[in-house]
């Protein structure tokens, strides 16, 4: 017998350790959804949270640190955004070197 | 085709605008928006219907959208081409900022001009060493901006002709 899959629901569910309706600043998509540069949702779209304690979508903050105009500026405190990641401490172009390295190992 | 500056701009769509302010985009084209700002009351600009388009790219919000005034003003701020000089829209712009937060800088600036660098050095002047004068200037666009209404709806009688 051929069964066509209509619907197909992943049972395993994991979030960010954020309150649910906490939405990103810069898309205005929750946290626990992909941002909006993310077409398929279940994309892989991490948080990144700065030293200023402000946290963005990986995508969302990485297309802002991207243009020039942004200098490298958090959207909400405008002071220089460093990602933090455990004992590490990042900066500028640092953030997206290491942005590329959770990207592959991820 | 949705792109990520068209989702989030259904998003902002979600947004109230502050008191006194409407907008909304196109029907056909949600990256350009339409908007109207009532002249804030105790101020010279009280009651006029100033209108504005805002036009965003796909760069958005990682770039600011461009704003210009339709209405004639008169303003310290205001480029006789209608467009703004208004440091949020230029180098202090932020992903974190929408229709709803751009427009009420717009509307809060009409009562709050910065004079250091003027778009319109004659409102400026008048702003700072003649007061009444500049109120004067700014009622006249004030009726200007009934004017256009009415004139508006009067072409939307024609069209029905
Ligand atoms: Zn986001
Ligand atoms: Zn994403
Ligand atoms: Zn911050």
């Amino acid at each position: 017998m051929l069964v066509d899959i209509l619907e197909w629901n992943g049972v395993a569910t994991w979030s960010w350790d954020v309150p649910s309706e906490e939405v990103c600043g810069i898309c205005r998509v929750s946290f626990d959804a992909t941002c909006s540069n993310c077409k398929i949702p279940g994309d892989q779209c991490p948080l990144v949270v700065g030293e200023c304690t402000h946290r963005f979508h990986m995508h969302c903050i990485v297309k802002w640190l991207e243009i020039e105009t942004s200098k490298n500026l958090c959207p909400m405190c405008r002071r220089s955004f460093k990602a933090v990641h455990g004992e590490k401490q990042l900066g500028g172009s640092q953030v997206l070197s290491y942005i590329e390295s959770f990207n592959f190992e991820g | 085709m949705s792109t990520p500056a068209r989702r989030r701009l259904m998003r902002d769509l979600k947004v109230d605008p502050p008191d006194g302010v409407s907008a909304s985009p196109l029907t056909d084209n949600v990256m350009i928006w339409n908007a109207i700002i009532i002249g804030p009351a105790d101020t010279p600009f009280e009651d006029g219907t100033f209108r504005l388009s805002i036009n965003f790219d796909e760069q958005y919000p990682n770039k600011p959208p461009q704003v210009k005034f339709l209405s004639t003003m008169f303003h310290p701020n205001v480029y006789a081409s209608g467009e703004l000089c208004l440091d949020i829209l230029q180098n202090r712009w932020s992903p974190t900022f929408d229709v709803a937060s751009i427009l009420t800088s717009v509307q809060s600036l009409l009562n709050d001009p910065n004079i250091s660098s003027p778009a319109n050095v004659e409102a400026a002047n008048l702003y700072k060493d003649h007061t009444s004068q500049y109120a004067k200037r700014v009622r006249e666009t004030v009726e200007k901006s009934w004017a256009d209404d009415l004139m508006d709806n009067e072409d939307d009688d024609e069209m029905e002709e």
